[in-house]
């Protein structure tokens, strides 16, 4: 199988540029031979929209561009950002996964960064779950940027059956020390490994370049096997293209050599985190 | 606080590019004061946009400071940007002769306000965006002139410290006499920042960089042994500057304000 990630810098507000900016990556994955392209997090819209929001959010049954890409996913899968106003006024940071003229699976991010440099919770709505869903490629599941951090959303995506984690993200570098790159890159690569080796799962991050009112995007996109190897990685800040022919029998071998899915206790796990859950109401 | 200078030369100077040409420029202009921050701004910028792309004013106030004069002028030739002199001293004079007074900051804060306006004057006419030299040190202790040498369309600076300022100069190869220098503001001859403040900017690097990134109360950066004066000394330089980096607040009447709940992004539509 072969994925392509699109590490570009998407237009601030600017849909119509932005679709275009799809277009162009999409045909030439096409010349590639690609399977399945994913681009980052809001890639439809860009980041850093504040009151933008609501004069960029789509939403997936009524606006044309959905009908293009249903159209275009025939030949090539997609998996792309955007707004969306699932009902009138309220919006969710968005993924879709396009495959074979449909739309296969809608993310809504659950976690929502608010604090810091971050203000995600005062414009979005919350997304309340982690589904897995079934694709040509085999069992995927979809998380956006600050959904990965919180291991938990890994662990669900994990009891679902996942075997291709996906994720979708607009990270800002933070932290400059004398090694390359921003403290905050090895965070990500460090969850990336962790992920995919304990989840015996490949872990496809995606982010995103660019500069957002002085925030640095950071890039750095990755490719992690189920043996928690890593497969390729993006350049850090610039715009990238990258191309990686990964084999799904690697999941077969990585569960037979780490029964970690196998040895999973699901029923154990919803047990215990209900009396956490409850003993915390106390 | 040691710094990759490879890595964030390209931040600075991918950040100098991009911002500028979102917002249809191709060109920056910059104060270029002979001091080590204009001069790595410059040096940046020269990178980033072509030395063609590079506007540089050299603004002194009669003969205040001749060698740094001579050194602005050095960097302009060595980086092959434009660079132009331009004496602040008959319109700061008209000023003063009107409103005289010995007080040395008045006449400093003017003459910084003086160059200020001269910048957004040729940025008009020479379609070139402002490039802010304020570092980070500065501008959490408020050592600049609001709406003086603090104003800018963007700053590549703004975050890193004085110290790490250095480092990067070092591997920009500013000219050693530059990077050298004892660092001021400016405001009368034979001032210096760290003889106003009390303490050497290593030192009030150290504690910023505790109080500000590692957020450290001030009873924690005294405990590991940093001295109660200094800290206090900062933090109140801190608080009583606080005004030099917001925009000044609207009191709030309607439904919705700017600055309150009126929120776009700064790089709205570009």
């Amino acid at each position: 199988m072969k994925l392509a990630l699109a590490q570009i810098s998407p237009h601030l507000g600017d849909v119509k540029k932005n679709f275009n900016l799809h277009i162009k990556y999409i045909k030439k994955a096409k010349r590639k031979k690609v399977d399945l392209l994913v681009f980052p997090e809001l890639s439809l819209t860009g980041y850093l929209l504040k009151d933008l929001l609501e004069e960029v959010a789509l939403n997936t049954e009524k606006d044309r561009f959905f009908e293009e890409f249903k159209a275009l996913s025939r030949e090539i899968s997609l998996v792309l950002g955007f707004v969306e106003e699932k009902e009138k006024g309220l919006f969710y940071n968005s993924a879709a996964f396009f495959s074979g003229g449909k739309i296969l699976h809608v993310h809504r991010k659950v976690f929502l960064p608010t604090y810091g440099m971050f203000d995600e919770g005062r414009f979005f709505s919350q997304g309340k779950n982690f589904h897995t869903f079934s694709s040509a490629f085999g069992k995927m599941g979809l998380m956006i940027c600050r959904d990965f951090l919180h291991y938990g959303a890994s662990y669900l995506l994990f009891a679902g059956g996942s075997e291709i984690i996906i994720v979708l993200s607009a990270a800002p570098g933070r932290g400059v020390s004398e090694k390359e790159g921003f403290a905050t890159c090895k965070m990500w690569e460090l969850m990336g490994e962790a992920v995919s080796r304990f989840s015996t799962s490949f872990v496809i991050y995606c982010n995103r370049v660019g500069f957002e009112d002085g925030m640095s995007f950071a890039g750095g996109s990755f490719i992690y096997s189920p043996m928690g190897e890593l497969l390729t990685k993006a350049s850090y800040l610039d715009e990238d293209f990258i191309l990686q022919e990964i084999n799904l029998n690697d999941i077969r071998t990585a569960r037979k050599k780490w029964p970690f899915k196998r040895d999973d206790k699901p029923e154990v796990i919803l047990e215990a985190l209900k009396r956490i859950v409850r003993r915390d109401e106390d | 606080m040691k710094i990759n200078c490879a890595f964030v030369e390209k931040i600075l100077t991918t950040f100098i590019k991009e911002e500028l040409s979102k917002f249809g420029y191709k060109k920056g202009i910059l104060g270029l004061s002979g001091g080590l921050d204009s001069s790595i701004c410059a040096f940046l910028a020269s990178k980033a946009l072509g030395p063609q792309n590079v506007i540089a004013l050299i603004m002194p106030y009669r003969d205040t400071f001749p060698e740094d004069v001579k050194d602005a002028q050095e960097i302009g030739s060595l980086l092959g940007i434009q660079s132009r002199i331009i004496d602040i001293s008959p319109m700061v004079d008209a000023y003063f002769s009107n409103f005289p007074t010995q007080n040395r900051i008045l006449q400093g804060n003017k003459m910084a306000r003086e160059r200020m306006s001269i910048l957004y004057d040729f940025s008009a006419r020479e379609r070139a965006l402002v490039l802010g030299t304020s570092n980070k040190t500065e501008l959490l202790i408020g050592y600049g002139t609001i709406h003086g040498d603090m104003a800018s369309a963007i700053n590549p600076l703004g975050d890193l410290y004085k110290t790490q300022i250095r480092q990067l100069g070092e591997h920009l190869g500013v000219p050693g006499k530059i990077s050298k220098k004892v660092p001021t503001a400016g405001l009368w001859a034979g001032q210096t920042d760290e003889g106003e403040i009390g303490l050497s900017y290593a030192e009030i690097d150290q504690i910023l960089y505790h109080l500000v990134d590692e957020r450290q109360s001030k009873k924690e950066l005294i405990s590991s042994g940093f001295k109660k004066e200094a800290v206090e000394k900062i933090i109140s330089l801190i608080k009583n500057s606080e005004f030099k980096r917001k925009l000044p607040p609207i009191v709030k009447i309607s439904s919705r304000t700017v600055g309150h709940d009126f929120l776009y992004p700064y790089d709205w539509d570009k």
